[in-house]
């Protein structure tokens, strides 16, 4: 990992559109001002890696039990839509 | 032609969705198909087309939830964006919950999609099904 250090107001470049600003120091925290493409999302750590592991838990093969609470859930909802 | 819970099914390559950034941890989530189920509507299989997995179940959160409101997370501004909830089924359908936090935006002219987090604090990642 590289580390570098920088002064309130000092920043950082990544590639070539990816900017990073130290806008405030305390005892509380670091504030980042963070500039990117509109394209490119910035989560912070701790909400990545629920999301990641949302996602995880979400994927695959469903098995029997789970298709038929499928069903179940399906009918459920489209007896409300009527 | 993808296979999905043992079931086949036959897609157009023309019908592909691109997802530049794949899924948030799923980076390999990059080209997919949405296949309604038609006999369990109003589900679909959202699934990769590069090795069948992963795939998931989504639904249109307006479907299920009153008034689901994206705010300003579709940042683009396509007229016809598609909105889509990654379902985590459970296998008591009760404890069946809708990711309602990390929507899948789709826009139906490009096939683009991404998903996206909302930031505004209203829904979380594992939103019940409302009973009643």
């Amino acid at each position: 990992m590289l580390v570098l250090s920088r002064r309130t107001g000092q920043k950082i470049v990544i590639g070539n559109e990816i900017v990073i600003e130290v806008v405030a120091i305390s005892s509380e925290g670091v504030r980042l001002g963070i500039s990117a493409p509109t394209q490119t999302s910035v989560h912070r750590f701790e909400v990545f890696v629920e999301i990641m592991e949302a996602n995880k838990a979400a994927a695959g093969v469903l098995d029997q039990d789970e298709r038929s609470a499928l069903q179940d859930l399906s009918a459920h909802i489209r007896s409300k839509q009527k | 032609m993808i296979t999905i819970n043992e079931r086949e099914y036959h897609y157009d390559e023309s019908h592909i969705l691109n997802f530049a950034e794949g899924l948030i941890g799923l980076p390999e989530m990059r080209r997919a198909v949405l296949i309604p189920m038609e006999d369990l509507g109003p589900f679909s299989w959202l699934a990769s087309v590069e090795n069948e997995k992963p795939h998931f179940v989504v639904v249109d959160p307006n479907d299920i939830f009153l008034d689901y409101q994206t705010g300003a997370a579709d940042v683009t501004d396509a007229p016809n964006m598609r909105t889509l909830a990654i379902v985590k089924i459970s296998s008591d359908w009760k404890k069946t919950t809708v990711n309602l936090r990390a929507p899948i935006f789709i826009n139906p002219e490009t096939n683009d999609g991404a998903q996206m987090v909302l930031t505004d604090g209203k829904y979380g990642f594992e939103e019940s099904i409302p009973q009643e």
